[in-house]
């Protein structure tokens, strides 16, 4: 405890209570923290490992599926070539130059092959020279040669061709297909061009999301079908192709990605094996992967809402536990207060047994020296002077007064320390408290103080001690008599009511006086406390009544209104608890009392 | 009047003086001493009606004083006067054999009518011992040896 040594701790108890509460407030930060490590944390770091796995699996499987998808339809785009060169080799195979040459016959070739679907756009025989033998389609280009085109010279060389886009005599883009046939000697060329729309219809009209996108470029990065956009048919990619190579690759592309000119998307390229074109197929990554995106953001929400519970339910639990602690520690404070009262009064009943009878025998020789002096004046009168007769007798009486003042003095400090003898008796209360009462009503009246007292009919009998409780009352009702000092009249409530448990009975003690002081309160029960002046009181009569109460196994309290009135409430239990009410304390008075005999 | 004779026990010096004197005032033999052993050997030498004894005193406390006067098998009444007020001990007391207790400080007055109140005690109980003795004298006259014998060896 701090004391004022300096003055500037004029509340000591203030700054005291701020750190008891701010330790409150420490121990509830660090209690939120620990578990918050402990729970909140591991938690946030398996869900965050859990969703990243999660969506690295999902994400792999969207790109294999994306894969494929994308080599299904190479496999597609293949296979219509595939069979369109098919079936224009058997044509070349099962007729002959010279059938084919009759634009009759030719256009009833032309008519079997878009029976089923209009594959292609024109059909024409072409001899070795380059010259056109034969044509069925919607151009002019029966007169071309072309003996000097490129398609011409890979076709004699390789039997089977199948051109780029290209913009030819027609100047529109299209590709064709040509195989070669030797027929006695000499080689002729059927020739087919691919219904170019049909062919577009084919490769790109494949469903792929909102933003999917296919299409084909040429070994020279050559667009050969007409992408969404700016690039448009027969336009030159910027972006390097890489070289052939097998199966299906699968690039994921960030926002404006320089080399390659795609931007926050996913590309699958596969190389077509005949011709050397390359199937683009691609999808805006945030479509492509907006399931993902979606469960992953689901995932992360209920980790949320998870940890958000985690922590209201500690900030909550926390809360209770130091609302307990408090309240705990508040109880425990208490009863420390409790035990150091009691501790105070044993140790003061120890020192005041002590003090009592050392006090007692320079009593009892001023009582012989008064006695003796007494005596002499009686016997012999040898003092002529009245006037120091008259002072003498005076001073023999002060030291009568002020002997018989130590001796109630000692008397009380040895009924504080309970050296007194009890004498458990069943007492009627009610009866006992009319007769103090009476006791004291004469002394009163001369105050000007009328007793009210409130006593419950048919009050159970109580096993106490009659003359402990004798002088119990005698103090409080005189503590009561003298708070009304400096008033010319007031009153005395008493009243008794038994207990709603049944345990025991209730005693009241009111005045009208002038109350007690808030900070005098707490030290009200403590030995040598007063507040009268000086040789009114000696402070320990409330002490005393504080221990003869305890002694009884009952209770007694303070309550105080400055300029109103005191109530001392006490409670006395129909029997006394078998060890006493502080039997630990009774051995060691009796340990104390062997000592000082 | 007989001077009644009273032996005063207490370790208090100036006590036992000026209660000597006073006592002595009011017509009563006094003897003071300041200690149990010399309470004890004043016993042996001397014949009193009241020892007024002290319970806490250094050496040989009140207690064990008061056993050992109970062990001499006198007629003397034992009064306990005390500075300490506790009625366990002065029952103790009473219980072993004392007469009655009184707390110090105390009025000279109330010490007399102690001390006389053991004074009647006293004598009564001797009066009693004494028919006792005559009646069993009287019924058997060989008994009377013995009271010799008795007095011989006090």
């Amino acid at each position: 405890m701090m004391r004022n040594t300096d003055g500037k701790n004029k509340m000591p108890e203030a700054p005291e209570k701020t750190g008891f509460s701010r330790s409150y407030k420490r121990l509830f930060r660090n209690f939120v923290i620990l578990t918050v490590v402990c729970s909140l944390i591991p938690l946030l770091i398996v869900g965050w490992i859990i969703n990243r796995h999660f969506s690295e699996f999902a994400k792999e499987r969207m790109v294999k599926a994306f894969e494929e998808r994308v080599d299904y339809h190479r496999q597609t785009i293949e296979l219509f070539l595939r069979e369109r060169s098919d079936k224009l080799r058997m044509m070349a195979s099962t007729h002959s130059k010279s059938y084919l040459s009759n634009p009759d016959n030719l256009k009833y070739v032309y008519d079997m092959f878009n029976l089923k679907s209009p594959d292609i756009t024109d059909l024409g025989v072409i001899d070795s020279d380059g010259a056109h033998l034969a044509y069925v389609g919607p151009y002019e280009l029966l007169d071309k040669n072309y003996a000097q085109a490129e398609w011409f010279a890979r076709v004699m060389k390789k039997g089977l061709y199948i051109s780029d886009m290209f913009m030819g005599f027609r100047k529109k883009p299209h590709f064709i297909i040509a195989v070669t046939r030797s027929e006695n000697g000499s080689q002729w060329i059927l020739r087919a061009t691919i219904n170019t729309d049909y062919f577009r219809s084919l490769v790109e009209d494949v469903k792929i999301g909102q933003t999917g996108e296919v299409y084909l470029v040429n070994k020279d990065g050559v667009f050969q079908t007409d992408p969404r956009g700016v690039p448009d048919i027969m336009d030159k990619t910027s972006a390097s192709l890489g070289p052939v190579r097998e199966g299906v690759a699968v690039s994921i592309y960030n926002k404006n990605d320089p080399q390659s000119g795609f931007s926050n998307e996913i590309v699958a390229t596969a190389w077509l094996e005949n011709p050397r074109w390359m199937l683009v197929v691609k999808q805006d990554y945030g479509e492509a992967f907006a399931e993902v995106t979606h469960a992953n953001q689901a995932s992360l929400l209920v980790l949320l809402i998870s940890a958000l519970t985690i922590l209201v339910a500690t900030v909550l639990i926390a809360r209770l536990m130091i609302r307990m602690i408090q309240k705990r520690d508040v109880q425990a404070e208490n009863l420390n207060k409790q035990l150091m009262q009691t501790g105070k009064m044993a140790s003061i009943g120890e020192l005041s047994a002590g003090v009592a009878h050392e006090i007692n025998n320079p009593i009892a020789i001023i009582q012989t020296e008064r006695q003796i002096l007494l005596d002499y004046y009686k016997r012999q009168k040898p003092l002529e002077s009245e006037e120091f007769k008259a002072q003498l007798l005076d001073s023999l009486d002060q030291i009568n007064i002020q002997a018989h003042r130590c001796k109630r003095i000692t008397q009380n400090l040895l009924r504080f320390s309970r050296r007194t003898h009890s004498m458990i008796e069943t007492m009627d209360l009610n009866q006992f408290i009319r007769e103090v009462i009476d006791l004291m009503e004469r002394e009163a009246r001369t105050s000007g103080i009328k007793f009210f007292p409130e006593l419950e009919d048919g009050l159970p009998p109580v096993e106490s001690d009659p003359s402990q409780l004798q002088q119990v009352f005698l103090n409080l009702i005189t503590n009561a008599i003298d708070a009304h000092e400096g008033k010319s009249y007031g009153s005395v409530n008493i009243s008794t009511r038994t207990d709603d448990s049944g345990n025991g009975v209730h005693i009241s003690v009111a005045d009208t006086g002038t109350g007690i002081a808030r900070e005098h309160l707490d030290n009200i029960f403590d030995p040598f406390f007063t507040t009268k002046p000086v040789g009114k009181g000696t402070g320990l009569g409330l002490s005393i009544c504080y221990s003869i109460i305890k002694h009884l196994g009952g209770d007694i309290i303070v309550s105080s209104r400055v300029g109103e009135g005191t109530e001392f409430r006490l409670f006395l239990p129909y029997k006394m608890p078998a060890s006493g009410g502080e039997g630990a304390h009774q051995s060691d008075d009796n340990h104390m009392m062997k000592k000082a005999i | 009047m007989i001077k009644r004779k009273v032996l005063l026990v207490d370790d208090e010096v100036v006590f036992t003086k000026n209660m000597s004197k006073l006592l002595t005032d009011r017509e009563y033999r006094v003897t003071a001493v300041n200690s149990g052993d010399a309470a004890i050997s004043a016993l042996e030498q001397e014949d009193f009606d009241v020892v007024v004894l002290d319970l806490k005193m250094p050496g040989m406390d009140g207690i064990t004083t008061l056993r050992e006067i109970k062990k001499l098998g006198l007629f003397t009444e034992t009064l306990i006067l005390t500075g300490h007020g506790s009625i366990d001990t002065a029952l103790e007391a009473v219980k072993i054999g004392a007469y009655d207790y009184l707390t110090k400080p105390c009025e000279v007055d109330e010490l007399i009518e102690k001390i006389d109140g053991a004074q009647i005690k006293k004598d009564s109980t001797e009066q009693q011992d004494l028919e006792g003795k005559i009646k069993r004298v009287v019924e058997s006259p060989s008994a009377a040896f013995d009271l010799f014998d008795k007095k011989k060896k006090k």
